[in-house]
């Protein structure tokens, strides 16, 4: 099913880690992806979750896929099983006010501050998968969000407690999700 | 569903060889000591509707979710 598309690059958009299809970046390869076939990418574009993803604990390096014709839609690819692509949008684009709440402990394996919350969209990015259920209706978890040091691109899924978040909360049908800068 | 009071210090038995002690009891939130063999997995339930979802996300249907989300679909 999948086509490559023209304009498709594998990249995180975040400061400081710019990926390139180009010859500037240090070292690149290449990956077969789910939906866009293969893809280049540069190693300093490689996110690292060393601790895994509930589910899928032995899936350590993924790439995010932001396709500006799918925005605010991101592919989360692992860099090692092809068919493995999680779809996920910015936790913001879902709830504009989310608050993360990261553990001390989540925050020493994500090398950030631990004595207070990182902020989203400046020192991480903040992630959340999206599930369809049995009905096609869409759900995204906001309970355990992806959360991406931006300067180290290390991730981890970090699960929200003391929090009222849903990991199911729902996306209304035929209503594009609003797009935050 | 059981239901059982305890207080702090009490503490409950699951089958054989599993204990849950109540260390703290406050008025939002319990703290709990759990004696289990290794074999035995504990882990908070948030933990498993992770797992479940995570699962459900690794295999949604791509173009069920870009048409909802109205989002063109070129993939």
């Amino acid at each position: 099913m999948p086509e490559a598309t023209g304009d498709c690059r594998a990249h995180a958009e975040f400061p400081g880690a710019r990926a390139s299809g180009g010859g500037c970046a240090k070292s690149s390869g290449e990956c077969q992806t789910r939906y866009f076939g293969v893809m280049e990418y540069s190693d300093d574009s490689i996110i690292r979750v060393p601790g895994g993803i509930p589910g899928f604990e032995n899936e350590h390096e993924f790439i995010l896929i932001d396709q500006p014709s799918h925005r605010p839609l991101v592919f989360f690819q692992s860099l090692h099983t092809p068919p493995l692509c999680f779809l996920a949008l910015p936790v913001q684009s879902v709830d504009r006010s989310y608050q993360l709440r990261v553990s001390a402990e989540d925050l020493e394996l994500l090398e950030l501050d631990p004595s207070r919350q990182p902020k989203i969209g400046e020192e991480v990015m903040c992630l959340s998968f999206i599930a369809s259920g049995e009905d096609h209706a869409l759900s995204a978890n906001l309970l355990s969000p992806i959360v991406i040091n931006v300067r180290t691109r290390v991730a981890l899924q970090a699960i929200q407690t003391e929090c009222h978040y849903s990991h199911r909360h729902p996306l209304r049908a035929e209503e594009p999700e609003p797009v935050c800068s | 569903m059981l239901v059982v009071r305890r207080r702090q210090g009490e503490s409950l038995v699951i089958g054989e060889d599993v204990e849950v002690v109540i260390l703290e009891a406050g008025p939002n939130r319990v703290k709990l000591g759990i004696m289990a063999p290794r074999e035995v997995l504990v882990f908070r339930k948030e933990l498993e509707l992770t797992r479940e979802q995570n699962r459900a996300a690794a295999t949604a249907d791509v173009l069920n979710v870009l048409g909802n989300l109205g989002v063109k679909r070129h993939v």
